[in-house]
């Protein structure tokens, strides 16, 4: 097989986190009953019209933003006429003219550290279709879906692997998931991507011939889509063949890509100006309303947390479960080893949220017992084998960590003047050693402590104990 | 004739005495409807609701004007649990789970629906003749049409079957039928009352309005169904005001406009000669006519046709029987769904302007005819804007001729809109537009003048209606006062 350029475009849709529909109060949500979240604007009865959902104008403003876009300052919407069951309407609202966001880009890393601009030509807001469920010789239309938000986003051709558009995708589903926009997930449909690849021999050459592919259901499918269809492709141009521009969708069946459609002409949309929504002018607040409504993003999550000592790998680890990075930014500006905290969430805790399949929301865990916790465990009260036996209790309960430890027999006597009699009386029995360190020896320390320890069973806190003794040397 | 031909105010104050009660107004329109069958006004009656209404309402204290009148909506405005066709064979057995903004407008004035009625087609047509239900007739002469598309509204007022009616006016449709039928009819700013709930035939001009005896009345029930809907994003948010405020008042140091185009070849002396005389009547009066030109007023037909078209072609999109509606039979595949529903569902006249428009929108075709003529309306806002710097109202004849045969050809699409040639111009512009009944021709057909105002100026315009009302003091009642 000869060696091809690939060029390849991305058009990914996301389904928006709104409450309501895009032109409609009615709810938006999955997996209800089929046609129970619909009403006659989204049925598309004669007389109903649209009204416009703010919440979309702001995560469009917000998405627009994560991915480094321009934004239309006055925009509209327009008519996409074509027929087909799945449209109510027999057309569907969209941006033709002025999407919301455009020459923008998102910047991935490839495994060799290099990274790259994905440009982004342009995202624009539109309304789900519904969704249609064929049976044999009928088809079930659930009108559920028409109308929820959707912003498209649509790359310029500028990847050149199924590697980087694997990158490309994840990177995007992290922004648009992390930026509270849309939960993307590919399974549920709420993020659909469509691929274009085409090939040619060198950079000066004109495109080729271009393939859509359809259908893709997960990124990996997308990387492994991408590559079956360059490897068509090529095998095609090395026969001396050539094919016509169509539209494939993969299978993950058979692992491969498969032909839909030829595409014969360019459809005709008949687009023109949606005249039931008048125009939008975006002003400068909305975007700066827009802005501030972005939660802390990813890369800068990995700063963060490296900054403050984290390894990168666990960072990483962080950032990729949404809620506990969320939890771990509520202690970014606490006084506790991060490094011990993130060991303990990564480790044990995530252990317990993995099997209990639960999210740490969902637990008893407070930022104010998880840096108990971190303290005790770091001051080293608490062993790891405490820990592990503790865990449960302290995630389930709303017990406070001293009582835990008590209950599994781990007794921290933080009492300053109970403790203080004790070193007192320990100092008394052990003259020598008060006189040795006198006299510069510090190992007398070490001794004194286990004294300590050893008086009271090990339960006093260690840090405690420690300064307390110095005072009382000090005398 | 019992109440129906009396003032609206004569009427309120029969109810709030308890001389009469909401249900004898409501048999005597269906006793008027019965004796006019002829007329084929209506589409749909609403008779055991009303009945209901009526009585239901007995109990109830009259608390405004409105409270018990019969009123006709026309078939384009969706009524729930009421029939809705709007006029097409697609609709037949449409009956809707909502109500238009308008009708619960209506509704808490304790007003009462006595039906839905005839109409072209979607609105398309200028006669009423597109109707699947057979044409409206002229109650002035039976022979001839009663204008369209709100004809039967316009039947239905001018033969005093109800008291008020609710027309829709994309090219005309409430002007021009209220023309041939002598009756007030006002087709108010684009904006000012909600278009949810109406069928949309062109977006972008669609408006609602009142059509009445009179021009007090026609106030009145604009006061009524005016107001920013939030289901209606192009409704517009106004100051509320009386819309009869100025009537009556003296018309002395008007100033008011009538374009030359309006009085150009393509009328009749006839219409032109009333027209005429009530200009002579309103400056020995004390007002002022100048005539003017507007820039691009003669482009109005044109840009109609493309923009309402290219709407149309969309907004009908969705009559495909899936969801509701006529679904034609022995239907085999998607492709038989659409070709077969729609092929039998619309008539001639909606599928020929559904297919100029599909054309108009069609690849390039879009941007060289309907943005296009979308600047150029534009354009032709700004220049009625200009002479309403100098000018409080423009008059002008509100059709070429008065009402024609029914038996007419119906063949030249373009004679159609021949009929709206005069009215057009202000659904362009956006602007108010009203008839006033000026006069008859040799054989007793009601003529009509236009008033057209700047935006939200209807108060204005009532007032010089009201005036020339009085002055003229027309027997408007089709036979004569019985």
């Amino acid at each position: 097989m000869s060696n091809y350029i690939p060029t390849i475009g991305v058009e990914v849709h996301v389904e928006l986190k709104t409450k309501t529909k895009i032109f409609s109060n009615a709810r938006n949500g999955y997996g209800q009953m089929a046609n129970s979240l619909t009403n006659v604007i989204d049925l598309g009865y004669p007389g109903t019209l649209p009204t416009l959902n703010e919440e979309v104008i702001n995560l469009a403003i917000r998405a627009a933003t994560i991915c480094n876009c321009k934004i239309q300052k006055v925009m509209h919407f327009d008519r996409k006429n074509y027929f087909y069951p799945d449209i109510p309407k027999n057309y569907q609202i969209t941006q033709n003219d002025t999407p919301i966001g455009y020459d923008g880009y998102v910047e991935i890393t490839k495994e060799n550290g290099e990274t790259k601009k994905v440009f982004i030509e342009e995202m624009h807001i539109e309304e789900d279709t519904c969704k249609s469920a064929h049976r044999k010789d009928k088809t079930l239309l659930d009108f559920n879906r028409a109308g929820v938000p959707l912003i498209e986003i649509v790359t310029k051709p500028c990847m050149s692997s199924g590697e980087e558009v694997k990158l490309y995708l994840e990177k995007l589903r992290e922004l648009l998931s992390f930026g509270d926009i849309s939960d993307c997930k590919i399974e549920e449909g709420s993020m659909r991507a469509d691929v274009n690849v085409s090939i040619r021999k060198e950079e000066k050459d004109p495109l080729g011939v271009k393939a859509e592919i359809k259908n893709i259901g997960s990124i990996s499918n997308a990387k492994l889509g991408v590559e079956k269809e360059i490897e068509r492709q090529t095998k095609i141009y090395d026969r001396g063949e050539t094919f016509k521009p169509q539209t494939r969708r993969f299978d993950d069946k058979v692992n491969d890509t498969i032909l839909m459609r030829v595409k014969e002409t360019g459809n005709d949309y008949r687009y023109f100006p949606e005249p039931d929504i008048p125009y939008v002018v975006i002003t400068e607040e909305m975007i700066e309303e827009a802005k501030k409504g972005i939660p802390m993003l990813p890369d800068e999550r990995r700063k963060k947390y490296t900054e403050k000592g984290i390894l990168e790998a666990n960072a990483n680890k962080l950032v990729q479960n949404r809620s506990l990075s969320d939890f771990f930014n509520t202690l970014l500006e606490e006084e506790i080893d991060f490094k011990v905290a993130s060991n303990i969430l990564l480790g044990d805790i995530s252990a317990y949220l993995n099997r209990e399949e639960k999210e740490i929301t969902e637990t008893n865990l407070t930022k104010e017992r998880f840096i108990e916790l971190v303290k005790v465990y770091q001051e080293g009260t608490i062993t790891s084998k405490n820990l592990k036996e503790m865990l449960d209790t302290i995630l389930e309960s709303k017990d406070s960590i001293q009582d835990i430890m008590k209950e599994i027999g781990i007794e921290n006597i933080s009492d300053d003047s109970e403790l203080r009699n004790i070193i007192k009386e320990i100092l008394k029995k052990n003259p020598e050693s008060v006189s040795d360190y006198q006299n510069g020896h510090d190992r007398a320390i070490k001794f004194l402590m286990g004294q300590v320890m050893k008086e009271t069973k090990g339960k006093a806190n260690p840090r405690l104990a420690n300064d307390i003794l110095l005072e009382e040397l000090k005398g | 004739m019992k109440y129906l031909n009396r003032p609206l105010q004569e009427v309120h104050e029969l109810l709030k005495k308890k001389e009469i009660k909401p249900i004898d107004l409501v048999e005597e329109a269906f006793e008027n409807i019965e004796a006019n069958k002829e007329l084929n006004a209506f589409i749909t009656l609403n008779k055991e609701e009303a009945i209901q209404r009526a009585k239901e309402l007995e109990d109830q204290e009259v608390d405004n004007l409105l409270f018990g009148i019969p009123i006709a909506l026309k078939d384009n405005i969706i009524t729930e649990g009421l029939r809705t066709t709007c006029g097409s064979h697609i609709l037949d057995n449409f009956v809707p789970i909502y109500n238009a903004t308008i009708v619960d407008k209506l509704l808490e004035k304790k007003m009462i629906i006595i039906g839905k009625t005839n109409m072209d087609q979607f609105g398309m047509g200028s006669s009423s003749r597109t109707s699947y239900y057979g044409a409206p007739k002229n109650p002035w002469d039976l022979n001839k049409i009663a204008g369209g598309s709100s004809g039967g509204s316009a039947a239905a007022i001018s033969s005093r079957e109800v008291m008020l009616a609710i027309g829709s006016d994309t090219g005309g449709s409430i002007r021009q039928p209220s023309s041939y039928t002598g009756i007030v009819g006002m087709k108010p700013t684009y904006g000012r009352v909600s278009r949810y709930g109406l069928v949309a035939f062109a977006s972008s001009l669609d408006q609602l309005g009142p059509m009445t005896k009179n021009v007090y009345e026609n106030a009145v029930l604009l006061n009524a169904i005016v107001g920013k809907d939030e289901k209606d994003l192009t409704s517009a948010k106004r100051e509320e005001e009386d819309f009869t405020r100025l009537i009556g008042e003296d018309i002395k140091g008007m100033k008011i406009a009538i374009p030359n185009f309006l009085m150009g070849d393509i009328v009749s002396e006839e219409v032109k000669d009333k027209v005429k005389e009530t200009i002579k009547c309103l400056e020995e009066n004390g007002a002022t006519v100048d005539y003017i030109d507007i820039k691009y007023i003669e482009n109005a037909m044109t840009l109609y046709q493309i923009i309402a078209m290219g709407e149309a072609s969309s907004n009908l999109a969705r009559f495909d029987g899936i969801r509701y509606g006529f679904q034609a039979d022995n239907i085999k595949n998607i492709e038989d769904v659409y070709l077969e529903t729609r092929g039998q569902g619309f008539g001639e006249e909606v599928k020929r302007r559904i297919m100029v428009g599909s054309y108009l929108l069609s690849g390039e075709n879009a941007k060289v005819y309907y943005n296009k003529a979308l600047s150029i309306r534009d354009d032709m806002r700004k220049e009625f804007k200009k002479a309403f710097e100098t000018y409080d109202l423009i008059i002008g004849p509100t059709t070429v001729t008065t009402a024609y045969d029914l038996t007419d050809p119906m063949d030249d699409p373009r004679k159609s809109f021949m009929d709206d040639v005069l009215v057009i111009p202000v659904n362009m512009a956006g602007l108010p537009g009203m008839n006033i009944p000026v006069g008859f021709d040799q054989n007793h057909m009601p003529i009509g003048m236009q008033i057209i105002g700047d935006s939200f100026e209807e108060a204005k315009m009532y007032k010089l209606a009201s005036f020339i009302e009085k002055e003229l003091n027309l027997d408007l009642m089709p036979g004569g006062e019985k």
